[in-house]
């Protein structure tokens, strides 16, 4: 997963459902010396709740993401965070870094 | 001719009567016509089976030199004896990163203990040693508390026939066959497939990187201190200022907390999250405290109960009581006008 474009993560679950398993691994995929370039903050719902999780990602050129990681698994998490991060790559190259 | 060697005795000749060929056997067939005498335990008592494995390696459902097998193993062991543990999901920690923290973490349990041995109790019940944080594999962890929670081989009955023809021996044989068909331990057969099928209450937490934090006792004061560095919370577990513990607030200890994140935790078999775990953590006193609690609730309730009883009975007394006085008064008003009517 390319991550050097995101700068800021907030993920929203419920440790105790099924479904946080895709919000769980997204944080742990994230480099270990991401969390000096980007800010990441995680909320654990308590027990009981029934609330979606969500991944929310900030990129570098501004561009705001909202990934539902309940329908999403985590390799369309994945897809959709490299989509976004190639184009910017791409940008990136041509502009001569 | 004969053999130059001399004739072996009666007890090996038996040995080798079944090793040797039919040939030799016909010569040693007179010299050996006794069998060896068996001792008089051997007459009196029934022997146990021939075990077909060694003692100290049972048959295990995966080849026991694998890895995960001893993981296995010692992730049961650990599970049983330690009824409180943390679950913390770790992300991409360094090296640098764990040594502060478990530095930080042996240091304020270390404190714990000394407040402990200066408040009196004996330094043989310090655990602060005991207490440790490692990184375990998920998957083998998941089977491991399947087994210790469910797999209870003892409670199963024998169905040993001791006049069956089954039965290998009338001794009393303990819950698993010469063969190793039955064996019960954690590795077994039997304990895999008992617990293949089962879902453990723990299983939504036990997905992506863990660490464990286990506690040989359930100590909410080592369990304060513990969250106080691992995972605080302002005002409830108050993380160390930066005068009274600078160590703490090392970029390195501090980038790793980060990447720590407390999931839940399994206490005395219960699964709590992250508030009964903080609950759990804030019971003043330690277990000593709690003990006297109840002691002191429990007398409590004795006399309340006899108060209770009482109650009806001394109230019925009181109301005579206060109805005879009443009309005591009332006897000596009307006799004292009595008295003073003829007068009058």
């Amino acid at each position: 997963m390319i991550t050097r474009f995101i700068t800021e993560v907030s993920t929203v679950f419920n440790p105790f459902s099924p479904k946080a398993k895709t919000a769980r691994l997204f944080l742990s995929f994230l480099p270990p010396d991401a969390r000096q370039t980007m800010k990441v903050s995680t909320k654990l719902l308590p027990r009981i709740s029934k609330d979606p999780s969500f991944v929310q990602l900030k990129f570098r050129d501004g561009k705001e993401m909202k990934l539902d990681t309940e329908k999403l698994g985590i390799k369309g998490v994945m897809e959709e965070v490299d989509r976004h991060s190639r184009i910017l790559s791409r940008q990136e190259e041509l502009t001569g870094n | 001719m004969p053999p130059r060697i001399l004739p072996p005795s009666k007890a090996i000749t038996s040995i080798l009567r079944c090793k040797r060929s039919v040939r030799f056997q016909r010569q040693y067939a007179t010299a050996a016509a006794v069998t060896p005498a068996v001792s008089h335990d051997q007459m009196t008592k029934g022997s146990p089976p021939i075990v077909r494995y060694p003692s100290t390696q049972p048959p295990s459902y995966k080849p026991p030199e694998f890895r995960k097998s001893q993981l296995l193993r010692q992730y049961a062991s650990l599970i049983r004896s330690t009824p409180l543990m943390l679950l913390f999901q770790h992300n991409n920690l360094k090296s640098t990163e764990w040594v502060g923290i478990r530095r930080e973490l042996t240091n304020a349990l270390r404190k714990v203990d000394e407040a402990r041995v200066a408040a009196g109790h004996p330094p043989t019940e310090n655990i602060g040693d005991a207490i440790k944080i490692q990184i375990i594999q998920t998957g083998i962890l998941q089977s491991a508390l399947k087994i210790v929670d469910f797999y209870k081989p003892e409670l199963e009955a024998q169905q040993l026939d001791p006049t069956g023809p089954a039965t290998p021996s009338s001794t009393l044989i303990p819950s698993s066959s010469p063969d190793g068909s039955i064996a019960t331990h954690v590795l077994s057969e039997a304990a895999h497939t008992a617990t293949k099928r089962r879902s453990h209450p723990l299983d939504p937490l036990l997905s992506g990187p863990l660490a464990l934090l286990t506690f040989p006792q359930v100590s909410p004061q080592h369990l304060k201190a513990a969250l106080s560095i691992l995972s605080p919370v302002p005002g409830q577990f108050p993380a160390p200022t930066r005068r009274a513990n600078p160590g703490w607030h090392d970029m390195a200890v501090q980038t790793g907390l980060q990447k720590l994140l407390l999931l839940g935790a399994r206490v005395e078999g219960k699964v709590f999250d992250v508030e009964g775990t903080k609950w759990v953590g804030s019971i003043e006193g330690g277990l000593e405290g709690l003990q006297g609690q109840l002691v002191a609730m429990l007398q409590g309730i004795g006399a309340g109960l006899t108060t209770t009883l009482d109650s009806s009975a001394k109230s019925l007394y009181f109301t005579v009581e206060g109805r005879r006085t009443m009309l005591e008064d009332k006897e000596k008003g009307t006799s004292g006008e009595k008295a003073e009517g003829p007068k009058v």
